[in-house]
């Protein structure tokens, strides 16, 4: 009797140790570290830039929709991690599924994973609840932008049933312009958001052409996808995403059209571009 | 900090349990089975493990073992968290074996499961009209599985300690446990469980 109360203290002490106190499933303070933050990743990606000096090419992670499987997700980190061609990640979006803290944390622990930078682009998913508060807190802004070997990568969000007013279409033309009084070099002008042009919404793909994109990536669509519109001519790359340990690839080599390759595990193959009327 | 108070409370308790000089026989008091708590009405308030800061209900056993209640819980507007309320309905199956701790009754075991609505202008019940049909489930509704160990303080007065897993975590663990093992300890899960505690008062 007296080992069945030793066990059950024990239990009890292990429970209060091992659990949290939380009064709803809806608290905001999320337990992630500073390394899943845009400014923290800008800064490594800027440190890395310097020291690695100018290169004629170089590659991106593509991973997106990690939501309600964060340890698949964490096995398509640690394999990005195993390539030394890759310069850094872009994350495309549904962190989470609901928007809650204990997703947003399941994430991050495998965001942290990363050895590169990882920068985080926002979800449909990831506004429910009180996910808008959240991402702020923990992530950054919706729309930022960053640049690396001569190359603008400009994010912005375009969940338009979760957000008032998106895209700002005035933020991205003016993101897309090249600052040649202050000396900047641009050879390449990427996008990301969330979610693809909407079909009801697919002159987006024109004006983002207008203000001169090169290419745009997303997520959301939790498949494989490459189209242009025949009429204008901008692709568009969609990520699968890392249920089944998708990812995509891109190589920026000078060469066009850019190189993009859908990725299940170690196997790779070159995805192309369909036109679409 | 959070981490540091409960490991004291956890090893106070351990000790004061574990080597208390009460007898290995029958409490001093009443048997649980002579409780007017039995098949009867009963109040309960808890803090924490999810259903609020502070969470009401009353309650009602049938058939000695099973519980059904509805509560309404209340967070106020912390640097955390909105101000809130939600409403609960719980089933609780409290098992009756019993085991005495320091002279008094305890039953280690007790599972149960609730449901639990969210009452604030971020969260939706029903799609708003906006979405297209399908688009999201309710973000309102949550379910919570729960496991408590029960300490009768008097024939009329239980407390109780309780663990709790949300139903994201309960299927993120079974679908990928191996992820929770290896960055959470305790098999993982601490990254899946709260507690709270609370009292209940029988009628």
């Amino acid at each position: 009797m007296k080992s069945i109360k030793i066990i059950f203290s024990l239990l009890l002490a292990v429970s209060l140790v091992a659990c949290q106190y939380e009064v709803s499933p809806w608290s905001t303070d999320v337990d992630c570290p500073t390394s899943v933050t845009i400014e923290y990743n800008k800064a490594r990606l800027q440190a890395i830039e310097l020291e690695e000096g100018p290169r004629s090419a170089y590659k991106v992670a593509l991973l997106s929709d990690p939501q309600m499987y964060p340890g698949a997700f964490e096995n398509v980190i640690e394999r990005i991690n195993a390539r030394d061609d890759i310069s850094f990640i872009v994350l495309t979006g549904d962190l989470a599924e609901t928007g809650i803290k204990a997703e947003y944390e399941w994430t991050c622990k495998a965001m942290s994973k990363s050895n590169k930078p990882i920068f985080a682009v926002i979800g449909n998913h990831d506004a429910l609840s009180f996910g808008t508060d959240i991402w702020l807190d923990t992530i950054g802004p919706e729309n930022y932008s960053f640049t690396y070997q001569n190359s603008k990568f400009v994010v912005y969000n375009d969940n338009k049933y979760e957000f008032a007013n998106v895209p700002d279409r005035d933020w991205l033309e003016a993101q897309a312009v090249v600052d040649i009084a202050g000396g900047e070099v641009r050879e390449h002008t990427f996008a990301f958001s969330h979610i693809p042009p909407w079909p009801e919404d697919l002159e987006l793909s024109a004006e983002l052409e207008g203000y001169g994109f090169d290419l745009t990536l997303h997520g959301h669509e939790h498949d494989f996808d490459f189209w242009e519109l025949a009429t204008v001519g901008l692709p568009h790359y969609v990520a699968s995403f890392t249920k089944f340990e998708e990812y995509g690839i891109l190589t920026v080599d000078g060469q066009l059209p850019y190189v993009l390759e859908n990725c299940r595990g170690s196997v790779c193959t070159v995805a192309s571009a369909r036109s679409v009327d | 900090m959070r981490f540091t108070l409960s490991l004291l409370m956890g090893l106070g308790l351990f000790s004061s349990l574990a080597w208390s000089d009460a007898p290995e026989t029958d409490a001093s008091q009443s048997s649980w089975l002579d409780s007017p708590y039995l098949d009867n009405t009963y109040a309960e308030l808890q803090s924490g493990s999810l259903l609020g800061l502070v969470h009401g209900s009353l309650g009602k056993i049938f058939a000695h073992n099973h519980h059904l209640k509805a509560g309404f819980g209340y967070v106020p507007k912390m640097d955390d968290h909105a101000e809130m309320s939600m409403v609960s309905f719980a089933y609780r199956y409290q098992n009756p074996w019993t085991i005495d701790v320091a002279g008094k009754s305890v039953q280690p075991f007790s599972v149960g499961v609730a449901v639990l609505r969210g009452e604030h202008r971020r969260l939706f019940a029903t799609l708003p009209e906006k979405y297209p049909d399908g688009y999201y489930t309710p973000t309102a509704f949550r379910i919570i599985f729960n496991y408590q160990a029960n300490v009768q303080i008097t024939p009329e007065i239980e407390v109780y300690f309780d663990v709790s897993i949300l139903d994201v975590g309960m299927v993120s663990y079974v679908r990928e446990p191996e992820f929770f093992n290896d960055n959470y300890e305790f098999l993982g899960l601490e990254g899946i469980t709260n507690w709270g505690f609370g009292a209940r008062y029988a009628f």
